[in-house]
């Protein structure tokens, strides 16, 4: 064990935004995490869910020994023996059943970055194309709607923007370190414009805070395109030469006056006009981010690509302060997709959602748990989870855990026993990002970093050991042969000219590849005309609507009388990252449990103040939660929010999973229609008489 | 010296910062064992984090009968001698701007000490309203903010023409 103190730098994983960070060890443990001052991104800067790492690396509930499930409860058992066993299972249900029968389901909870791609060539070695993921729930819907209309998913140029617009998305909370380059263009004038039905944290600092009806974003993406033609205020040079689409997208418009946007968002007339007048005032350096809260609607993609056109019609792409296409670490391809593809054996959810299949070759979830259930369209039988909880995160949980305790095999690695490692056969260990090496990538400043194992526990496997261990057992070793991870990294960049040494010497990140300018105008953009596309010849060639049409949320079009109010759910806090760290101490000191977000006007009708319980009911079922009264401006009358996450009160017990976007299969979470009861407290013995 | 600039402008409200500091005194997340404290109006939309300034004539350490207040030589922090306070609490009254506060568990006033010269509520602050800096470039801070209003408004201005 080293001795002393020392400091080891590496990325933090504790969400998704990857910042730069010093690991202060002392005889070899680590005893503190502070901001890399060096690192492009954070710049010093950190969170204070980085220092929990810490916690959670030591928490006296990490599973460090492989469990399986007896009749007498969990017994420990020797690695070799649980891979054995698990193997020897696979290989039973995979005679029985087929290849097919066997899927993985990757997660969160480990912070992956290119180590993903393990679990997908996993499941093609040994035959099946079942791969499962967070991703059909989370980021996939705001890339179809990016990738269909300019062919990638352009990168917001924050600090150089003259106008912002967050469309709901909460930086503070989700992405941290966008906030200060919001502030320092904030800082040189520019305008901030917040699309949210909720005042969130980032809709604090708005010039323009457009509180909409939840998932009417497309009606007022379609207001701002309808106000900048009317003006003539769009780039008609650009939309000439190098877009698709713009006499549909006139037409179609034209419905789309500032009062009709007010009746059905909200939004005040003047307002649109007011963000329209603000980004063709900043035009080109408009810079705009599409959050989760767009996706979970049954409208969710067309939204997104109607915001997405406006970036064309500005003139915004390629620009600084603009949107900017940056270029992927061309890393080697570990995913199986080409050499063994698998599409003839009916990839789950690929039939019914085709986009999602083609454009990120995911399997959707939700006919995935349909498939374990009712051997619909084929007998799902075992399933290997990586540092997810389906359970929690998935819609529809109490069907969902049903689905997992009907599994012949459910393998569950992960930090913690989560709701989903609870019922599995066998739960393994897995090692936090501090644990393992790995490749990650800031698509922002083009720069690649290899993550360091800070620490280790015998017996702990990473993510590579696992899938090849696996893999051996069951006679695919050969699409595993690198030795260890670092061998497996070295392969990996092999095509990019980087060394593993050199990126171990710099772990503030080294650049690969400096952004091409004018990419897209120059070369052709990605799609398939080559043009930025406001009309897709692809989604209508598979039946969906060639133009991002508006379709008025359910809860508008068609009234449900039981259930009147509108549920957001997903809210980002700032301490937790969906399922997890409601393990850590201080956390739960902060935010100690799940409430339900109210308008004061709703609460007052129900009779209800903080802290009272009510039932939230759904057509899908119910849960008991406690109210906390906003102001006023902090949600619409009629609107209510539960973040999800807690056991105490499962939002996704309530939650659809059977109403989805029809583009992503991603499904209805964010405006559920629901009733709303209060819970008279139970006084039981000492009620006075 | 250096202080802990404050632009309210720039503020989201997150309390990183207060996490931050209620770790460094107390282990957790207990707004009340943080120095710095963020009070957020929703209707006006503002949020105001608030810190001790370091006064030059400093009321608390001036009013302090037990000498338990002092400068820090190096940081120019006005920092409390926990074993010499009283806990007689003249320094809470003292304090202009509410930022002493009272350790009810100990029986000490308690105070932000620049974290020794790396304050940890800057280090945590992802909006960027924190800054540690000299006092002058603050003023810096604040007028580059009221330009940029400025700059947003004559912009606007010559739109509306």
């Amino acid at each position: 064990m080293p001795q002393g103190r020392e400091i080891q730098q590496t990325l933090c994983r504790m969400c998704d935004d990857r910042c730069g960070i010093d690991v202060h060890l002392e005889d070899g443990r680590i005893v503190d995490i502070l901001g890399n001052k060096d690192h492009l991104w954070n710049r010093g800067r950190l969170c204070v869910k980085a220092r929990a790492a810490v916690d959670m690396v030591y928490h006296p509930d990490r599973i460090l020994a492989p469990l399986k499930r007896t009749a007498d409860g969990w017994q420990e058992i020797p690695l070799e023996q649980a891979l054995d066993e698990i193997a020897a299972r696979l290989v039973e249900i995979r005679e029985r059943h087929g290849a097919r029968s066997l899927s993985v389901w990757k997660g969160e909870a480990i912070g992956f970055g290119q180590q993903e791609n393990l679990a997908r060539r996993f499941v093609h070695a040994v035959g099946s194309p079942n791969y499962l993921s967070n991703d059909s729930m989370c980021y996939a819907a705001r890339y179809f709607g990016y990738k269909l209309v300019d062919g990638a998913w352009p990168v917001p140029d924050l600090e150089n923007a003259r106008c912002i617009v967050m469309w709901g998305a909460n930086p503070p909370y989700a992405h941290p370190n966008m906030t200060p380059h919001i502030t320092a263009a904030r800082r040189k004038g520019a305008t901030l414009v917040v699309v949210d039905p909720r005042l969130s944290a980032i809709a604090r600092r708005a010039d323009l805070h457009a509180n909409l009806r939840p998932g009417t974003d497309g009606a007022l993406a379609w207001g701002l395109v309808h106000q900048l033609l009317e003006a003539g205020a769009y780039d008609k040079d650009f939309v000439e030469r190098h877009t698709v689409g713009f006499p549909q997208m006139l037409e179609y418009a034209k419905a789309f006056t500032p009062e009709a946007v007010e009746e059905e968002t909200g939004v005040p007339a003047a307002a649109v006009r007011a963000i329209a007048r603000a980004l063709a005032g900043a035009a080109p350096q408009v810079a705009a981010y599409v959050g989760n809260g767009l996706e979970h609607h049954e409208n969710g993609v067309n939204n997104i690509r109607a915001i997405a056109t406006l970036d064309a019609l500005l003139g915004a792409l390629n620009r600084e302060g603009g949107m900017l296409f940056k270029e992927a670490v061309p890393l080697r391809e570990l995913t199986l997709h080409d050499e063994v593809p698998l599409e003839h054996l009916d990839p789950l959810g690929a039939k019914r959602f085709p986009v999602l299949y083609d454009l990120r070759r995911e399997c959707h979830t939700m006919t995935a748990i349909e498939a374990i259930l009712h051997d619909d369209p084929y007998p799902l039988r075992a399933m290997i989870v990586t540092g997810a909880n389906p359970a929690s995160t998935n819609p529809n949980s109490a069907k969902v855990l049903q689905a997992l305790q009907a599994l012949d095999l459910l393998v569950v690695r992960d930090l913690f026993m989560t709701e989903t490692a609870a019922v599995a056969d066998y739960v393994l260990p897995a090692a936090s990002f501090l644990e393992r090496t790995e490749l990650h990538a800031h698509a922002k400043h083009q720069i690649v970093s290899v993550t360091r194992r800070v620490v280790s526990w015998p017996g702990v496997q990473g993510e590579y050991d696992f899938w090849r261990d696996l893999a051996f057992r069951l006679g695919c070793a050969d699409y595993f042969p690198w030795e260890d991870e670092t061998a497996l990294n070295r392969w990996l960049l092999e095509p990019t000219e980087l060394t593993l040494e050199e990126l171990e010497a710099h772990p503030e990140g080294v650049e690969y590849g400096p952004a091409r300018p004018r990419r897209g105008e120059e070369t052709g953009f990605d799609t398939p005309s080559g043009k930025v596309e406001f009309a897709s010849a692809y989604l209508k060639d598979l039946g969906y609507d060639e133009l991002p049409v508006y379709r008025r949320p359910a809860y508008r079009e068609a009234p449900d009388a039981e259930y009147p109010l509108v549920l957001i759910t997903g809210a980002r806090t700032l301490l937790y990252m969906h399922g997890r760290f409601r393990n850590i101490p201080r956390f739960l000191t902060a935010i100690p449990g799940p409430e339900v977000e109210m308008h004061p006007g709703d609460a007052a009708a129900l009779g209800v103040t903080d802290g009272d319980a009510v039932r939230v009911t759904s057509r899908i079922g119910a849960v008991e939660i406690p109210v906390r009264v906003m102001a006023p401006n902090e949600i619409p009358l009629g609107s209510l929010q539960i973040t999800h996450g807690w056991k105490e009160a499962n939002v996704n017990l309530i939650t659809h999973d059977d109403r989805f976007d029809p583009v992503s299969g991603f499904p209805l979470m964010k405006s559920v229609e629901v009733r709303v009861e209060k819970v008279m407290p139970d006084l039981g013995a000492e009620a006075p008489a | 010296m250096r202080i802990v600039a404050i632009d309210p402008d720039s503020c989201v409200a997150c309390r990183d910062c207060e996490y931050a500091c209620a770790f460094r005194q107390s282990g957790d997340f207990a707004r009340t064992a943080s120095h710095i404290r963020v009070n957020f109006y929703p209707r006006e939309r503002a949020c105001v984090p608030l810190t001790c300034m370091h006064c030059t004539e400093a009321g608390c350490l001036e009013v302090c009968p037990a000498a338990a207040i002092s400068r820090d030589p190096d940081t120019g922090a006005v920092t409390i001698d926990e074993a010499r306070c009283a806990g007689c609490k003249m320094c809470l009254l003292a304090c202009p701007f509410g930022n002493v506060h009272f350790d009810k568990a100990d029986g000490v006033s308690r105070k932000c000490d620049l974290c020794g010269g790396d304050p940890m509520c800057v280090r945590s602050c992802i909006s960027g309203a924190l800054r540690f800096i000299e006092a002058d470039e603050a003023v810096d801070v604040r007028r580059e903010a009221l330009d940029a209003k400025l700059r947003r408004l004559l912009h606007l201005d010559k739109e509306e023409k």
